[in-house]
């Protein structure tokens, strides 16, 4: 490494998506040291650079039903929604929208006019989830509006540095240790309070803007000693295959028209819950009727029209639409799975927060947008568009909640020991002589994990043999990785976080054995109430990673008087005992 | 790995890609002053370079093909 430098502050924020940007600017506002750092470019990269989506609102003014939205959730999450969070996020939202337009943030309403007034989607939706919220869209120029806000309020900003550990001292959290991607020196980071807000895991998938996302958030708190959840249901995400990074389900919405190689129809307008549209789709590659095709043999062109108007606020869609002409009447489009494969759905997976303020089980450290677990949506991602506004609700929380913990706190001082057992591990790929490549182990951690019959229709057998492998991975081959420069460090750090992340999601899927919202098990094809009613929580326990089930309050369960059918409208396949 | 050229003829050096790109894909070759791919494989297909580009000399390839996997 080149040479070593140390930046003391108050406040921490690691990653800087919208939910870092939150968390810093709330955080200074309370007069406080902050440092942002991400290993891209704070507000443009990961998620946040995908993110030019729907940012969903909830305000009675509008004549939105609180008690509504909280049983249309907790129906279409399957019962997995902690309430607590899922009204917080629901009354915090007009808050956080707030704050965006007051920095100038400009929403194009949908008439495509840019506006910063409220105009509620004429979007179709099954689900009938999306007349239950208000929803307006923020566009990538916006982040920008969003950067620039955190460099006003103060807070320190810092790119292309790649934070790989959280340093701790007698169980705290009191710092991080990182390097640059550019030019090789090492950072150590001294904090009060630390917050977390790195994304969500995902093994470099096809999907749009996310190859950076690597669970790093989720590894480094994991290692730090926290818990963590959720981590059995993956996102389906299914995606054009030609042009996996189109970005926006609103296009299949607004025409869903889908057939299988004999030219059946899936009949997914049938499905009332969006989120089980991924799984139909898995079906029917499974049943050896693929491949799917999104069919608009009979469309027209005000069809198309209606596609156009549905995509057209999300950018990266906007530009496929256009640039490819894939999309016109008469079009047979083979769509693909997975392209956000390896990640959990929307903020049920990640850190398990302890409260409604972000905290996390290590003192010190909090967590915010997709790392904070709030498991808001339960087990199926319905409401799609809700993550960036969940995002902002928990950064603005962490913020608050570390900078008041950091008040507390005099002064942050290193474990040297834990410091230099750290920056041994930090260098060790780029000193080792031989070794393994980073990409190669990625690739084989991909050919692991991303098949439809691993993440997607699970069964026992083929969640252990993925996860010896997964295993091996661990114990032979990331110890082992090299790296040839500082920018190859990054690589072998994100497939170390990967990793980890994979033996999660595997430890999760075979612990939960019942199938509920995105987690489908072949060898347990139904819910099994009351006893899962419950979440997985993941722990390391001397050196193992240990699952257990914490229920969820019997307030919150289904009325278990009701039929199974009425309970669970959604069939998975194979699920009649 | 997404993005697949820069046309020299059509760069101008103007750096904005540069910058616009979240990760570190491109750099400004020091010697002709025009923008080079430099870290392909950190390229995580936010099209940003390819949108910003005064000059349209980006090309970001919408497929993303999945390399062959090697024994070692």
């Amino acid at each position: 490494m080149a040479s070593e430098i140390t930046i003391e502050t108050d406040v921490l924020v690691v990653g800087g998506g919208i939910a870092g940007c939150f968390a810093a600017i709330k955080a200074k506002d309370k007069g406080l040291d902050v440092v942002i750092v991400d290993k891209a470019y704070v507000a443009k990269s990961g998620g946040t650079a995908a993110a030019g989506a729907g940012y969903m609102m909830f305000n009675p003014d509008w004549g939105h039903d609180l008690h509504a939205c909280m049983n249309a959730i907790a129906r279409n999450g399957e019962y997995l929604n902690d309430h607590e969070w899922t009204e917080v996020i629901m009354r915090d939202s007009l808050a956080t929208y707030e704050d965006l337009v007051s920095w100038g943030v400009r929403f194009p309403a949908a008439n495509g006019k840019v506006g910063d007034q409220y105009q509620p989607l004429d979007m179709r939706d099954s689900s009938g989830m999306r007349s239950l919220f208000g929803q307006v869209f923020i566009r990538r120029g916006n982040f920008h509006v969003l950067r620039k806000q955190v460099v006003k309020s103060g807070v320190k900003v810092m790119a292309r540095i790649m934070v790989a550990d959280f340093l701790r001292r007698n169980g705290e959290v009191v710092g991080a240790i990182g390097f640059s991607i550019d030019n090789n020196d090492l950072y150590v980071f001294k904090a009060k309070a630390t917050i977390v807000s790195t994304g969500v895991n995902s093994f470099k998938p096809a999907g749009a803007g996310i190859s950076c996302l690597t669970g790093d958030g989720d590894a480094m708190a994991y290692r730090a000693g926290a818990e963590v959840t959720g981590k059995e249901f993956p996102s389906k995400f299914t995606t054009i295959a030609a042009y996996p990074q189109w970005r926006s389900y609103a296009g299949f919405v607004a025409y869903p028209r889908f057939t299988d190689a004999e030219g059946e129809s899936i009949g997914l307008r049938n499905i009332d819950n969006v989120g089980f549209w991924d799984l139909a789709m898995d079906n029917v590659i499974h049943t050896g009727r693929g491949p799917v095709v999104w069919n608009l043999e009979a469309a027209t062109q005000e069809d198309i029209e209606a596609i156009r108007k549905a995509v057209q606020l999300s950018e990266g869609s906007d530009v496929m639409l256009t640039r490819t002409g894939v999309v016109k009447p008469g079009a047979k489009i083979q769509l693909a799975g997975g392209a956000g494969a390896g990640s959990s759905d929307s903020m049920t997976g990640g850190i398990w927060p302890v409260n409604t303020n972000c905290a996390t089980s290590v003192p010190g450290l909090y967590a915010a947008g997709e790392c904070c677990a709030t498991r808001y949506l339960g087990s199926v991602h319905t409401a799609r568009g809700f993550g960036l506004t969940a995002s902002a609700v928990t950064g603005a929380r962490a913020g608050r909640a570390a900078a008041e913990y950091a008040l507390c706190v005099r002064k942050s001082t290193m474990d040297e020991e834990e410091l230099l057992r750290l920056k041994k591990t930090v260098c060790l790929p780029i000193e080792r002589k031989g070794g393994f490549t980073p990409g190669w182990v990625t690739q084989v951690l991909q050919n692991t994990m991303l098949p439809y019959f691993i993440l997607h229709i699970k069964h026992e057998k083929r969640l252990q043999a993925a996860l010896t492998t997964v295993e091996f991975l661990r114990d032979h081959l990331v110890p082992k990785l090299t790296a040839k420069d500082s920018h190859e460090l990054r690589l072998a750090h994100e497939t170390r976080n990967m990793v980890l992340n994979a033996e999660m999601i595997l430890r999760a899927s075979l612990f939960r054995t019942e199938s509920r919202g995105q987690h489908y098990r072949e060898d347990y094809p139904r819910r099994e109430d009351p006893v899962w009613l419950a979440w997985v929580k993941l722990k390391e326990e001397q050196g193992e990673m240990k699952a257990s089930r914490v229920p969820i309050p019997k307030k919150w369960w289904p009325d278990l008087k009701k039929q199974y059918e009425e309970r669970y409208p959604q069939r998975f396949l194979n699920e009649q005992a | 790995m997404s993005i697949e050229r820069i046309d020299p003829e059509l760069c101008n050096g103007c750096g904005i890609c540069v910058n616009s790109c979240p990760v570190d894909v491109i750099r400004t070759d020091k010697e002709y002053k025009k923008a080079i791919i430099r870290y392909p494989e950190d390229c995580m297909c936010c099209n940003y370079c390819e949108l910003d580009c005064p000059t349209q000399a980006i090309y970001v390839s919408p497929a993303k093909g999945a390399p062959l996997m090697v024994a070692w």
